[in-house]
């Protein structure tokens, strides 16, 4: 018996062949709709997607590095290198299985003889190695000498995951010579990239390039820095190098060469530290602009912040209250005090305000809007015109000019003689000084500009401000009567320095004004007479400068005693030769006393060594130790 | 039924084979020998060699297999089915663990995969259980829901592997064949809905890998380095293959090991980057062709039900595979780890495809049509 729910046997079933061939058909076309589709889509993947995805294969497959340029070097005058590359040794820890900390304790103590590396400088890379994940590689030194890299080098199999690296790192001169410690300002020095300053450029993401973070090395930082090039390679699955594709070798920067000339900047800089006092001293070519020295005392050993104990040298420095590391020449920031006077002179003039031959009266003091206002000389002048007034330096005459002129046309002379600016000399770190006008101090939000604020002006004080740098700018340009604008860099080869345009000051003033600069040095009652070289020949103009600290009453008063800072800046501005311009000079000396004592004596000295440097360049020695400076008559 | 007065000699057979199929696939086994060459980095060793002896072989057994007359198939229909069942459940007991799955059995050194032999009994059981119905009786819903069983309990073996590719097989093989039988479109109708009224369901009840692997398709840019680094990679091989491909032995994702899997389930890729849009949809239409001669070979054997649906059974098993796996490596559908039929490397599949092949062709020789010259 045939049990149902078993089919039956096929032999006595008829198929029905018409319904197995529709359906046959139905899946054959089905089949024919999938491989249909599935062909649409390698087209859309392969022909019209094609050329999108070919890129992403590329990036697939192929990795770009760059290539870092070498940092051009920096040349003084005389051609000689001052800033060079020089190779050293990065060493760094990266064992395979990631950091143990036990491990690199126990290393640390091994290398330290090798790597010069002290207690302190282990604990400190210990700690880096505590926060930083153990995947990364540990930076031990990036300043290793060849010999230690060859040292670790043999000990390899026991020093495993150490790597030396060649890298390429800045050495500044002869260490040894007062060559560094002389440029040390102007060329300024190199430093890891600031995170905040990475852009576009990928070489700044190489963890060995470093930057120029001050002087010549950060001012002139994109020629120095030259164009990374960039290697492709092509990398499997695995990110192993394969193959090179292609290299762009990269463009090396260009080499800077400065207008200083290193063997006077020396002998100035050690002129000016004989003193021992802080101040700055710069000298400028009058016709082309070129800074041929420009002196900041303290200086530093540039060499001392790279390498081993650089850290400890960056505290120290840090630390010194006479601030080394701070370029006084173009960062510090100091009241003109009488050398502002020329400015205050050319506005009066030029307003019409006075005429060189008007008398203005002196009593020793003068009182506008119930404020008494004293001059230096507590006698008085009597009575002056423009000449004397510059070259005996009197306060009321140009208290009175300054009031008549108005602080608005003083402003934009000072601004016209290059004063209250920065400039694109190559150099990093210039201070704007400050020139005031009641539309600046309203800005402030402080109380509205008074008459007495554009009296204190006029004489350099108050709020008025200049860097030594702004100061040889102004005294370049009132010797000249051209916008001179300063450079450390010479132009390449085939250029020439610019021509300046003649300021828009009137002829007949800046020659009234010259001419009291050279009685303030040459004529009975200058008050800049130890300026005068006195070798017979060279006539020198000029104008001293005693730039008040503290209030006048604490000044006037016998009874204080002045600490060091409440003393005066002592000042002096002059170029030479009077009568065919060539340097611009400008000596600032902090807490000195007066420019007339003080700061004349050291331009002489500076005056003496251009002379000395013209005529026999090289130059042959530092001014005489032993010969004192002459006192001068008035401050 | 008609029957030749006498039986054929084995010089008769040899004549019968179905040999533009045996071309093609020789054709698609060279093609993949090749492509194992290139993936090697231009080597025999270590798969392309492997490959063209397996392919030989398979030949062979193929050959064998279609010289073994059809009434024996017939016969081994439900001993195949039951001894594939039984070690298909076996596997969860006795199994070989591999990656997370058991999928093998080893029996006196030897591994086998039971899944391989259900791909042959389930065919063979469906046929002959359709051969056995009158057409009047295949829609009723005794053996409609008699067949779904016979499906349904490979399928959930299979799933609990887990191995969801060979579920999928095996799905897509009983249902085509039920469809190829006559069964009322009512039912599939009815089935499609019901399927999709119980993806959430299903959703659920995912392994955690097959969770990540649909997740990576719906969005393979969200992790290009984890899981959907494949088919992010794949895309960019096939892309870079463009219209005329980069070479034989020149394709850069290929050689420098960004296809994954590129020996078996990603060998596509390898073929549209050295060939292009060109050399790939070469490779699709001899599928294509392989295809339609094995179904033009079914509807010519008018007559035989079950020689019908073995034919088309081993056309399905091809065809299924080929649209699974150039979907998933083009990014049409998840990952779900099929091989490409004798193109991909690996031994066990392609001789149960290759014997599949031989039944199909068994039953074309032996269907009592006189021999054709």
């Amino acid at each position: 018996m045939r049990k149902p729910w078993l089919p039956r046997p096929s032999n006595s079933v008829r198929p029905d062949p018409g319904r197995f061939t529709r359906r046959g058909l139905l899946l054959g076309l089905g089949h024919a709709a999938v491989f249909g589709g599935l062909t649409a889509r390698l087209y859309q993947l392969q022909v019209l997607d094609g050329a999108e995805t070919a890129v992403l294969a590329d990036d697939n497959r192929i990795r770009q590095f760059p290539l870092p340029p070498l940092r051009g070097r920096i040349l003084g005058a005389s051609g000689k290198v001052l800033a060079d590359n020089r190779q050293s040794f990065r060493v760094i820890l990266k064992p395979e299985r990631g950091l143990d900390l036990w491990e690199v304790r126990a290393l640390l103590r091994r290398l330290a003889p090798l790597l010069d590396l002290t207690e302190d400088q282990q604990e400190r890379i210990f700690q880096k190695a505590r926060r930083q994940s153990p995947m990364l590689a540990l930076p031990l030194t990036e300043e290793a000498t060849f010999e230690q890299a060859a040292a670790l080098e043999v000990r390899r199999p026991e020093l495993p995951g150490v790597i030396t690296q060649a890298i390429p790192s800045r050495v500044y001169a002869s260490t040894t010579g007062t060559d560094a410690w002389a440029m040390a300002h102007i060329i300024g020095y190199v430093g890891a990239v600031d995170r905040r300053a990475l852009d576009d450029e990928p070489v700044l993401r190489l963890p060995e390039t470093r930057v120029g973070k001050a002087g010549v090395e950060a001012g002139m930082e994109l020629e120095l820095r030259g164009i990374a090039g960039q290697s492709q390679i092509e990398v499997d699955a695995r990110g192993r190098e394969v193959r090179k594709l292609k290299e762009r070798a990269p463009l090396n920067g260009r080499d800077i060469r400065l207008t200083v000339d290193e063997a006077l900047q020396a002998g100035i800089l050690a002129r000016l530290a004989r003193d021992g006092r802080p101040g700055a001293a710069v000298v400028l070519e009058v016709e082309t602009g070129a800074v041929r020295a420009l002196a900041s005392t303290p200086s530093f050993d540039p060499a001392a912040l790279t390498g081993a104990g650089s850290q400890a040298a960056w505290r120290r420095l840090n630390a010194n209250q006479d601030h080394p590391l701070l370029n006084r020449a173009i960062a510090g920031q100091y009241p003109p005090g009488s050398t502002f006077k020329m400015v205050t002179a050319l506005a009066g003039l030029e307003a019409g305000a006075i005429t060189p031959k008007e008398k203005i009266e002196c009593w020793g003091d003068v009182t506008y809007g119930g404020h008494v206002f004293h001059c230096w000389n507590r006698r008085g002048h009597i009575a002056s015109d423009l000449h004397r007034a510059l070259r005996e330096s009197c306060d009321c005459y140009f208290y009175e000019t300054a009031r008549r002129t108005g602080m608005e046309a003083i402003a934009a002379t000072a601004k016209s003689l290059g004063l209250g600016e920065t400039y694109q000399a190559g150099i990093a770190g210039q201070k704007p000084g400050l020139i005031p006008t009641p539309a600046w101090k309203r800005s402030r939000g402080t109380a509205g500009w008074v008459q007495g604020e554009t009296v204190m002006a006029g004489i350099g004080q108050g709020y008025v401000l200049a860097t030594p740098f702004q100061l040889a700018l102004m005294t370049a340009r009132i010797a000249s009567g051209r916008a001179i604008v300063p450079t450390f860099v010479q132009p390449q080869d085939g250029d020439r320095y610019p021509q300046f345009e003649a300021l828009s000051l009137a002829s007949a003033g800046l020659e009234a004004v010259r001419k009291g600069m050279i009685a303030v040095v040459n004529e009975p009652g200058g008050t800049g007479h130890a300026a005068d070289p006195d070798d017979g020949h060279t006539v020198v103009a000029g104008k001293t400068g005693t730039s008040q600290v503290s209030r006048a009453s604490a000044r006037r008063d016998p009874s204080v005693v002045l600490k060091n800072e409440q003393r005066d800046h002592a000042l002096f501005v002059g170029y030479f030769p009077a009568f065919k311009p060539r340097y611009a000079i400008a000596v600032v000396l902090e807490h000195a006393g007066g420019g007339g004592a003080q700061a004349a004596p050291v331009a002489r000295d500076i005056i003496k060594l251009l002379g000395d440097h013209d005529s026999t360049t090289p130059l042959k020695a530092v001014p005489d130790p032993g010969r004192t400076p002459d006192i001068a008559r008035a401050g | 039924m008609f029957q030749s007065s006498r039986p054929l000699t084995i010089a008769e057979k040899l004549v019968r084979l179905n040999w533009p199929v045996l071309v093609l696939v020789a054709c698609l086994a060279a093609i993949g020998t090749a492509t194992l060459y290139s993936v090697a980095g231009g080597s025999f060793e270590p798969w392309a060699q492997r490959h063209a002896q397996r392919c030989l072989a398979g030949l062979l057994l193929l050959t064998a297999c279609a010289l073994v007359p059809a009434r024996l198939w017939r016969a081994a229909a439900v001993p195949v089915y039951l001894m594939a069942l039984v070690l298909l459940a076996a596997v969860p007991f006795a199994g070989v663990e591999a990656m997370g799955a058991k999928r093998w059995l080893a029996v006196a050194g030897l591994q086998i995969q039971p899944s391989e032999f259900m791909k042959v009994g389930l065919v063979l059981m469906l046929a002959s259980v359709y051969a056995a119905l009158p057409p009047g009786e295949v829609s009723k819903p005794r053996w409609v829901g008699l067949v779904l069983a016979l499906i349904a309990v490979p399928v959930m073996l299979t799933l609990k592997q887990p191995d969801l590719g060979t579920a999928l097989l095996f799905l897509g093989l009983g249902l085509g064949i039920m469809f190829l039988a006559g069964v009322a479109l009512g039912y599939f109708a009815g089935g499609i809905l019901v399927t999709l009224a119980a993806l959430p369901l299903a959703a659920s009840r995912l392994h955690d890998y097959q969770r990540r692997r649909i997740e990576t398709f719906l969005d393979p840019a969200a992790d290009p380095l984890g899981s959907g680094y494949h088919i992010t990679q794949a895309k960019i091989a096939l892309g870079a293959g463009g219209w005329a491909g980069q070479g034989y032995l020149n394709g850069s994702q290929n050689r420098l090991d960004f296809v994954p899997e590129k020996m078996t389930d990603f060998i596509f890729v390898v073929i549209g980057e050295e060939w292009g849009f060109l050399g790939a949809s070469t490779v699709l239409a001899l599928f294509a062709a392989l295809i339609v001669c094995l179904f033009a070979s079914a509807l010519r054997a008018r007559g035989d039900t079950f020689g019908r649906l073995v034919i088309g059974g081993g056309a399905l098993s091809l065809s299924i595979y080929v649209m699974i796996n150039v979907a998933m490596v083009t990014g049409l559908i998840p990952v779900v780890g099929v091989p490409l039929p004798l193109i991909s490397y690996g031994g066990t599949a392609l001789m149960t495809l290759m014997v599949a092949l031989g039944i199909a062709m068994s039953v074309r020789i032996h269907d009592g049509a006189p021999p054709r010259i």
